[in-house]
């Protein structure tokens, strides 16, 4: 088992999406779901694709600290790998490692403008340029249109290709836009290139395309992810 | 000696360098009646703090061993460990937290929750220690008590409520309020020995009535009774609101705060108190041991005094007394004279004599019981064994000990620091798991290892003050390893005859990685290719070539060895030549099986004001450094990374002028990682030139 297992393994090349991410550009994600159904483990993968690209991930946690991600990470990576352990694996992971910084804010003191100095910080002085952003936490509830739009203006700024953002949803809202986009990102659906929804069904879990802007597959394309992994079910 | 184990308390006082943990503990002796002077840590008066006994603790004014001591605090009898703050001497840490009930987490009102607060914290989580916090220091300048309080929460995660307010803060410090009792509390008379309770001031009553209202709602979940009293808007009886703070905290699931200064005399007696009514008794906490006639199944200890007996030792000491075990009881009871059995020896031990250690003196009792914790003299034991009266098979689950990463070469003076020397390592290695030592065949030269450059000088110094044994140091060496990453096959006859009996013996099989653990032999002989006799011969043949691996001269590890076939000659074979032949199949074996050099990385973490992280960050990445992550924390930021060892010499240095000495850093071990090609190489071309040069 090697590189090329992890990148097959992928929920993002299940999806046929690696092309829409890789070669489109400057897009924003979204990962829905209710509290506990596994937003995380997914943007964990997305980031760990983006890695297996050869590109370099700044994973932003708001809300939690560094040790907790970094054990997502470590859990998924461990479970990915776990039938065939060898040393070039290890050196594979190591080599995946230096293309991922964890940077965590507490919610109070979390803001885009806050987040463009810190990345300044890494890129101006050479020791960290990101080209995938995954923000995880962050408050769709009080998020504006114009500040999720800052967003997508600072991407296009600092040349990012991919922003993926997580949401929760609440059982009891049973807002959606006309996509179909569920609340509370009814209103700023727009900004998304990309939307996926995380349902429990039946024994598995549900990871599905809600919206994906000039791409081959369609809305509604889905793939069952085991619940006790979070990684794709095998048959 | 108390029988009634609800009146035992066992504690120990942990936290960040320098946050005054031994000086409250001067001061718990000193109002406990235990000693009946108070002395300065750094022993400016010439005495030194009774905790810190050892010469080199006085002067550093660190503290490296725990020391044991025993009080009585109004009627509960307290043993307390006092613990050391740096890193390096994290084992002592660990030791101290595996044996305790409860612990005090001491803060400096000023630095707050820093990086060593938050190992201490992560060890007393990992020991399920149930802890208050004492915020000490709360008369310096720049003390901020509610601070500390909400760092408590935000960076450790607990759910930490002052039950005490200060009364005046830094030169102004001069009482505390009990928001429970909600009086304020003087410390009156020379030392502060005399407590007088008054009332609140009135500048303060706002604040205590507002504190006491946020540490109501916060413990009154573990109370329905207090949250019943709370709805009716009755009087709230202090007792029912201790005992919701008690049940929070034995549950892991609050942290009453306490303030005050050690060293100014304030705020100590309350704390006992809190010791008294928070921290649980042994019966309190679940303690398990393993059986071992029934494949190590867990159960949990009795704390009966009446049942078998289950003592752990968890620390040696070789001392003026001569060797001390400190041990702690977790079931049935020990008198003088009695022979116990040490499970993983097997032997029967008789216990001469059992004294309660305080700190470098001692007293001599008769018997202990369930929950104590005791010295025993001149049992000859290792650190981690357990106890039983013979009825029982049991141990108690062991400790976690971490791998030496750094080590120096020594080499004495002279003849009789030589012989000092060996009496010196020959203590301190028994005293301390991480510290290892050994001699360098080919250099004949003394290798000791542990956990950090800190840790080595100490031992250097004690050699140097406690044995009198003068030795030159060399730089310290990173303890690199060395392993296969690949099955190779080996086949080698070992033959000579240069007159007299000679030597024969062929050794073949393979090699190949092993994934969990350092060196395994297997004997897959069949039809006695290779004597029965012989076969041990070529384990220890083996093992000899582990030593030393042919990349870097460093130890090989994680390595299989499979021999599955040789010969032998009737009249030439002999132990030796089967081991030859060992070392010289592992020779050929070793190379086609890609042996590769490993290094030790830490976990550092480095915590500073936000606006050097940039250049925190780039010392980290000019240092091979991965950065796992940023956290801020207001205007601080901590960057947590993966670090060669090797690279970390001379950091602190390097941090201080990056960050105008605003920025502090701590390591400890995390993993071995194979070394990139680049420092493999140079690694060998030095061992390589090494070797040629002799």
């Amino acid at each position: 088992m090697g590189k090329k297992d992890l990148v097959m393994n992928n929920p993002l090349r299940m999806l046929g999406l690696e092309k829409k991410v890789q070669e489109s550009g400057a897009g924003m994600g979204l990962v829905m779901a209710r509290a506990g159904l596994g937003k995380t483990a997914i943007l964990v993968q997305i980031a760990l694709d983006s890695m297996l690209w050869g590109d370099k991930v700044l994973h932003v946690s708001i809300g939690e600290g560094i040790d907790k991600t970094k054990a997502w990470y470590d859990d998924i990576l461990a479970l990915m790998t776990a039938e065939k352990k060898s040393e070039s694996m290890q050196a594979t992971i190591t080599e995946l490692m230096q293309k991922r910084m964890i940077m965590t804010f507490k919610e109070s003191n979390f803001s885009q403008v806050k987040l463009e100095e810190r990345l300044d910080d890494l890129v101006q002085q050479n020791i960290y340029k990101p080209v995938c952003l995954i923000i995880d936490g962050y408050d769709f509830q009080a998020g504006t249109h114009a500040a999720l739009q800052e967003f997508k203006d600072f991407m296009v700024r600092r040349g990012l290709k991919m922003i993926w953002f997580s949401a929760v949803t609440h059982r009891d809202d049973e807002r959606k836009s006309a996509a179909g986009i569920p609340a509370p990102c009814h209103e700023v659906d727009d900004l998304f290139d990309m939307v996926m929804f995380i349902a429990p069904k039946d024994n598995a879990i549900d990871l599905k395309i809600l919206k994906c802007v000039s791409c081959a597959v369609n809305a509604g394309t889905s793939l069952t992810l085991d619940p006790s992994t979070m990684l794709i079910q095998k048959a | 000696m108390s029988v009634d184990l609800s009146n035992v308390r066992n504690i120990g006082i942990s936290a960040h360098i320098d946050s005054g943990k031994t000086t409250l503990t001067e001061r718990i002796l000193f109002y406990t009646d235990r000693i009946h002077a108070i002395h300065d840590v750094r022993g400016k008066d010439g005495v030194g703090a009774k905790m810190d006994s050892m010469e080199l603790e006085r002067e550093r004014g660190i503290t490296i061993q725990s020391a044991a001591t025993f009080c009585n605090w109004k009627g509960k009898d307290i043993n307390i460990i006092d613990t050391p703050g740096h890193v390096d001497f994290t084992i002592e840490v660990e030791r101290a937290l595996r044996v305790l009930d409860g612990a005090v987490l001491v803060l400096c009102s000023v630095g707050g929750v820093q990086s060593q607060s938050i190992t201490v914290n992560r060890q007393m989580t990992r020991y399920k220690v149930p802890r208050i916090a004492f915020i000490n220091k709360c008369d310096r300048t720049g003390a901020n008590p509610e601070r500390v309080t909400a760092q408590l929460r935000e960076k450790l995660g607990l759910n930490a409520h002052m039950v005490q307010l200060p009364i005046g803060l830094e030169n102004d410090l001069v009482g505390v309020v009990d928001l429970i009792t909600m009086k304020a509390l003087y410390f009156d008379g020379d030392n502060g020995e005399v407590v007088r309770e008054a009332e609140i001031p009135a500048a303060l009553q706002e604040r205590a009535k507002e504190k006491r209202e946020e540490l109501l709602e916060a413990v009154s979940m573990f109370s329905d009774e207090l949250m019943e009293v709370m709805l009716e808007e009755g009087e709230i009886a202090p007792a029912l609101i201790q005992a919701a703070v008690r049940k929070g905290t034995l549950a892991l699931e609050f942290t009453p705060v306490f303030v005050g200064s050690a060293y100014k005399n304030k705020g100590v007696q309350p704390m006992l108190d809190g010791v008294n009514a928070y921290l649980p008794c042994p019966t309190d906490v679940e303690n398990v041991a393993l059986d071992l006639n029934h494949e190590e199944k867990e159960f949990a200890v009795s704390n009966d005094p009446d049942d078998p007996l289950i003592m752990l030792a968890f620390k040696l000491e070789d001392g003026r007394y001569g060797q001390l075990t400190y041990v702690r009881t977790y079931q049935g009871k020990v008198g003088k004279g009695d022979t116990v059995f040490n499970s993983r020896t097997g032997k029967k031990v008789k216990i001469g004599r059992l004294c309660r250690m305080h700190s470098d003196e001692m007293e001599d009792i008769d018997f202990c019981g369930s929950g104590d914790i005791v010295a025993l003299f001149g049992v000859d034991c290792a650190s981690g064994d357990t106890f039983s009266s013979g009825d029982i098979s049991c141990s108690m689950s062991s400790m976690h000990i971490p791998e030496p990463v750094i080590s120096l070469a020594i080499t004495p003076v002279d003849n009789k620091a030589q012989i000092n020397m060996s009496k010196a390592l020959n203590r301190f290695t028994k005293e301390d798991p991480t510290f290892k030592t050994f001699v360098d065949h080919e250099t004949n030269e003394t290798i000791i290892s542990g956990m950090g450059e800190l840790h080595l000088e100490v031992y250097v110094e004690r050699m140097k003050r406690e044995y009198n044994a003068e030795v030159q140091v060399g730089a310290p060496q990173v303890a690199y390893r060395e392993a296969i990453t690949a099955r190779a096959e080996f086949n080698y006859t070992h033959k000579k005859q240069t007159g007299g009996s000679g030597q024969f013996g062929r050794v073949a099989g393979y090699m190949e990685p092993l994934e969990e653990g350092e060196y395994e032999f297997v004997d897959a002989i069949v039809g006695g290719s290779i004597p029965r006799e012989f076969i041990s011969s070529c384990d220890k043949g083996f093992q000899k070539s582990l030593v030393k691996g042919a990349l870097c001269g460093s130890a090989v590890t994680g390595v299989r060895c499979v021999i599955n076939d040789g010969a032998y000659h009737a009249v030439d074979s002999s132990d030796v030549a089967f081991q030859l032949a060992a070392i010289g199949a592992f020779k050929e074996g070793y190379m086609k099986a890609k042996p590769v050099i490993m290094e030790p990385i830490m976990k550092v973490s480095v915590e500073g004001p936000t606006e050097f992280q940039g250049s925190i960050m780039g010392s980290i990445n000019q240092r091979r450094g991965i950065i796992i992550g940023t956290m801020e924390e207001g205007n601080y930021t901590v960057v947590e990374a993966d670090v060669p060892l090797s690279e970390m010499f001379g950091y602190s240095t390097i941090l201080r002028s990056l960050t105008q000495g605003k920025a502090e850093f701590t390591m400890e071990f995390s993993a071995f990682r194979q070394v990139p090609k680049t420092v493999n190489d140079e690694l060998i071309k030095k061992y390589q030139s090494e070797k040629k040069n002799g």
